[in-house]
């Protein structure tokens, strides 16, 4: 299995990948003709005998590609049975494993200031250590979704795949953190991660909800109308996420937590590409 | 459909108008929303803004708690107005409510279950249920005595309260005291007078409606003009009723054999068909005697038991059938042995009298002592004379100069005249005064006291007859027209005596055959008005009675032993040789001096106050109703006894201590209450008034039907309540 990218990117170390460089690999790619000072060893000497003529024979360059998993770790992640913090952890471990045993560059790390500590790994053999830091990955971290992005991308200035796993709850709203990643050239992905007591609020009454957030409330009275009005109101988020997501080539997965991850990761992101 | 408010001011109406309106503001106000943590109130945000367009009415109209409680208050409020169709309205606006609570409205009617006394209630209490809050109702109970139970009142409450604490009774009914109280406002009796133009009349009529529960089984009411009340008649009960009733009961010791007691009974068929049953006599709740009844609907029939006692005992006769009237199935009479009495003779000598007097029958009853005139000048007889100590005193040809406070019996002599101014009759007093002196002046051997003084003296006799033969306004009220004699005077001369006529009919001549007696010199008698002629001969009245001031004297016209010339005591009749003559001393003995009184206990309808006399000795008497409770009363002075606590039939006990003192019976013993066929029409003054259909349409009410629906509403609310909480 490994993490597919739909774009080709240059990475920084010898790698399984294509690159946009040409290279040394066995993959060819192009002709070209010779000019001084390239290297004599790519002369095709076939050619030059067919044609007379000297033609450098170009082969595709394979490098490494560079992971991004990028986990949502406000207190809204932390809500629902199991959390929805939780899965994206299993989501990005198992992502994160996929891009180790691939020689990929790995980095997953927390949205905000807990993100400038995550290791960026190689080799399966760093697995503990994207565990251990998984594992130190805890909720609070209240940051707005565009700030976390924008933190990520000025640490990191390369391009790759970037897997933003979140339940895009803020109230400043995705697009601007979206856009940027997009802005970064980025081959993203966008996993939406919402449980079912989100979808489906199992709450009935005079109630005051209260924003685990922010502590902001609303008052509402919760009867089936009001029930039908806030499903009417998740259906259009999602619907407008999706079409957000459509018009710049962003991969959407909806990810509901009481699917078990292994189904999430073995079919619906080979459904969607993400692997294979 | 029509709606009879339970509310008729604006501001109570405004009020509950208020009571929706108040319930969603307070549904808005509401503070206690129960906190919930959600991840975020992103969307809900969004959700409550789109809410928000049309809040006020998606809230009312989504909310189903809000609708349910809206909708309870809804009902509960059409429950206030009083919903209802086809209720009876009367034309007036002021009712009268006459309901029969006597004896027969006890009668519980074939295929009935509840009384007509409390089918009655039932219909009144429909009656006050339809009314509205401008109508104003009067409640009066009445049997033999009325009782406005309540005055005119619109609160229904208070005529529903009072409906509850008329109780029947076993009283006979007279309307008359009902319709009068019923009268008052509507017919209002002038206050003004008719010719004076300034002086109007202050009273308005108010007319009513007058309507009157009963089965109609009383008098016909003709002194009453229903005026401005507009009668109607509404009969309880059916004409095909069932009813056998005994109409009379009844004791009477045999004279000739006192431990012989006959007990008579009248018993009546007063129902639409023939009745078989047996009629149970039991004396001290001991079976005695039974009979066979057998009566056709309208016949009566008597039944003798004859019972051996001597003493005090109870009766009750009950018929073992079951008919719709029950009271009156059952009767009560008492029995207590004769009395004592107590006998004071004066006399020169009787031997008939005296051996009258003590033969084995009298003497269980009398205890008579024998002295001769002069004993009447004694402080002695006075005391006793005043005291009334002897239950009778008689004169044997002799006469006081006062007459005693007790029964007395004259002898061939006078009562003592009383003052009179007449001079006449001051002559007539001065030859009862000669009379009465005679005793004072009595030849030598009279001085003896001794009570068989056999010394001649005729002047006691003889002075009367010159007295009234010199005197003719002795026998005439001429000389004072208007002033009644009191006193007793001979109306004849002294002659032989055939006798003509006997009173049987009265107590004291029961039982007398006098037709083959010989009176060799007697005259006839004339008493004070009240007198009755006891037995009549050709020189008048021979033997008669009179009443003063509570007591009785008996005057016999002629001597039983009169004395020659010679003051030998010869036989002036062959009386005492007949066998009427100790039949006649102890009739004498029952009735005039009182022993037979309480031979066979009295019977009073229920309710009547009874009056009892006892003797002074008795302090603390109680009464006791056989099978009921005891009353400590309180004898008033003389020993005279009103008991009212008498309105269950049985037989009452007057006691001192363990001793029984007197015995009185209630009965109801009413034809009237015991035909119980409901009457179809009943006559009030001039009119006659046609028995309504008790069937009347009836308001039918949905006001508990509402309140129903209410509560369902409210338990449906809490139950969608607890299901969203939960």
């Amino acid at each position: 299995m490994e993490l597919v990218s739909r774009k080709v990117f240059r990475g920084r170390m010898k790698g399984e990948r294509k690159s946009k460089r040409k290279g040394q690999s066995v993959e060819f790619h192009d002709f070209r003709n010779y000019v001084a000072g390239d290297d004599l060893r790519l002369i095709d000497w076939n050619l030059y005998a067919r044609l007379d003529q000297l033609f450098l024979k170009l082969f595709q360059e394979e490098e490494d590609l560079h992971f991004y998993a990028l986990i949502d770790a406000s207190e809204s992640m932390n809500f629902g049975t199991p959390t929805k913090l939780h899965v994206a952890k299993q989501l990005a471990a198992a992502l994160g494993y996929v891009g180790l045993c691939r020689a990929d560059r790995v980095s997953v790390q927390a949205l905000g200031p807990m993100g400038r500590q995550a290791p960026a790994l190689r080799g399966r053999a760093s697995l503990w250590k994207m565990l251990n830091y998984l594992d130190s990955v805890d909720s609070g971290e209240n940051v707005s979704l565009f700030e976390g992005v924008k933190d990520f991308s000025l640490r990191n200035s390369g391009t790759g795949v970037a897997v933003l796993i979140s339940d895009l709850m803020d109230k400043e709203g995705y697009e601007s953190a979206l856009r940027m990643l997009i802005g970064r050239r980025m081959d993203v992905f966008v996993m939406h991660v919402l449980s079912p007591e989100e979808i489906d609020p199992p709450i009935r009454g005079d109630r005051r909800l209260i924003d685990v957030e922010d502590g902001d409330s609303a008052e509402i009275t919760l009867n089936n109308y009001a029930l039908q009005k806030y499903q009417e109101t998740v259906k259009s988020f999602i619907g407008s996420i999706k079409q957000f997501c459509a018009k710049r080539s962003i991969a959407y997965l909806p990810v509901r937590t009481e699917t078990p991850v292994e189904t999430i990761v073995t079919k619906y992101l080979r459904e969607r590409g993400v692997v294979r | 459909m029509n709606f009879v408010p339970a509310l008729t001011n604006p501001l109570a109406l405004l009020l509950l108008a208020l009571v929706p309106v108040g319930i969603i503001v307070l549904y808005f106000l509401k503070l206690k929303r129960e906190p919930v943590e959600v991840p975020s109130t992103y969307l809900w945000s969004k959700t409550i803004e789109d809410l928000h367009v049309n809040s006020l009415l998606q809230r009312l109209r989504r909310s189903l708690l809000l609708l349910l409680q809206l909708l309870a208050v809804f009902i509960a409020l059409i429950a206030l107005l009083r919903p209802g169709y086809r209720g009876e309205s009367t034309g007036q606006d002021r009712t009268v409510f006459l309901i029969d609570n006597s004896a027969s409205m006890q009668t519980v009617d074939r295929n009935e279950t509840l009384s007509r006394f409390e089918k009655a209630k039932l219909l009144i209490l429909e009656k006050i249920e339809a009314m509205t809050d401008s109508d104003s109702a009067m409640l009066i109970s009445f049997n033999d005595r009325s009782e406005t139970v309540q005055a005119f009142t619109t609160d229904r409450a208070r005529l529903r309260d009072s409906l509850e604490r008329v109780t029947i009774t076993n009283h006979s009914t007279d309307i008359l005291g009902a319709l009068k109280a019923a009268d008052g406002l509507a017919n209002p009796r002038r206050s003004s007078e008719i010719a004076d133009v300034n002086d109007v009349q202050v009273a308005d009529a108010k007319p009513a409606d007058l309507l009157i529960y009963s089965d109609g089984r009383f008098q016909t009411v003709t002194e009453f003009n229903l005026g401005n009340l507009k009668a109607e008649y509404i009969a309880m009960g059916s004409s095909d009723v069932e009813n056998l009733a005994i109409t009379a009961f009844s004791t009477e010791r045999n004279v000739e054999r006192p431990t012989e007691v006959q007990a008579f009974a009248t018993i009546e068929n007063f129902g639409t068909s023939s009745v078989s049953t047996t009629a149970t006599l039991t004396m001290n709740g001991q079976f005695l005697d039974a009979e066979a009844v057998q009566l056709d609907a309208g016949e009566q029939t008597g039944l003798s038991f004859v019972i051996e006692t001597e003493d005090a005992a109870t009766l009750n006769l009950a018929l073992d059938h079951e008919d719709d009237l029950e009271i009156d199935n059952v009767a009560y009479t008492g029995l207590s042995p004769l009395r004592n009495v107590s006998i004071l003779v004066i006399t020169r000598g009787n031997t008939p009298l005296k051996v009258g007097l003590e033969t084995e029958n009298t003497a269980k009853i009398c205890n008579a002592s024998f002295f001769s005139p002069s004993y009447l000048q004694t402080e002695d007889y006075k005391k006793r004379a005043a005291d009334g100590t002897d239950d009778l005193i008689i004169y044997d040809t002799c006469s006081p100069d006062e007459m005693p406070a007790t029964n007395t019996f004259f002898i061939g002599a006078l009562p003592p005249s009383t003052s009179v101014t007449s001079p006449g009759n001051s002559e007539a007093s001065n030859a009862s005064q000669t009379t009465t002196s005679d005793p004072t002046q009595p030849p030598a051997n009279q001085d003896s006291g001794s009570q068989d003084s056999d010394s001649p003296d005729n002047n006691a006799a003889d002075a009367v007859p010159a007295a009234a033969e010199t005197s003719p306004a002795v026998n005439s009220d001429a000389d004072e027209p208007n002033r009644p004699d009191l006193n007793w005077r001979w109306a004849s001369p002294k002659s032989s005596v055939s006798l003509i006529d006997i009173e049987r009919n009265h107590p004291l001549m029961r039982y007398l055959e006098l037709f083959s007696l010989l009176i060799f010199s007697g005259r006839g008698v004339e008493g004070p008005p009240g007198t009755v002629e006891l037995v009549g001969a050709d020189v008048g009245a021979i033997l008669a009675i009179a009443p003063r001031a509570g007591f009785q004297d008996m005057v016999l016209g002629f001597e039983i032993i009169s004395r020659d010339e010679d003051g030998t005591p010869v036989t002036n009749t062959n009386w005492y040789a007949e066998r009427s003559w100790p039949v006649f001393l102890l009739n004498v003995l029952r009735y005039l001096a009182g022993a037979a009184d309480a031979s066979g206990a009295p019977s009073y309808r229920p309710g009547e106050t009874v009056r009892v006399r006892l003797e002074n000795a008795i302090t603390s008497p109680s009464v006791t109703r056989i099978g009921g409770s005891s009353v400590e009363v309180t004898p008033g002075p003389g020993g005279s006894l009103e008991i009212i606590e008498t309105e269950v039939p049985g037989n009452y006990r007057v006691e001192d201590g363990s001793k029984l003192a007197d015995l009185f019976a209630i009965n109801l013993f009413d034809p009237q209450e015991s035909s119980i066929a409901a009457v179809k029409e009943i006559d009030i003054g001039y009119e006659s008034v046609a028995s309504e259909d008790t069937t009347v349409e009836q308001r039918q009410e949905f006001w508990r039907w509402a309140l129903i629906a209410m509560l369902g509403l409210i338990a449906a609310e809490w139950w969608v309540y607890s299901r969203r909480v939960a």
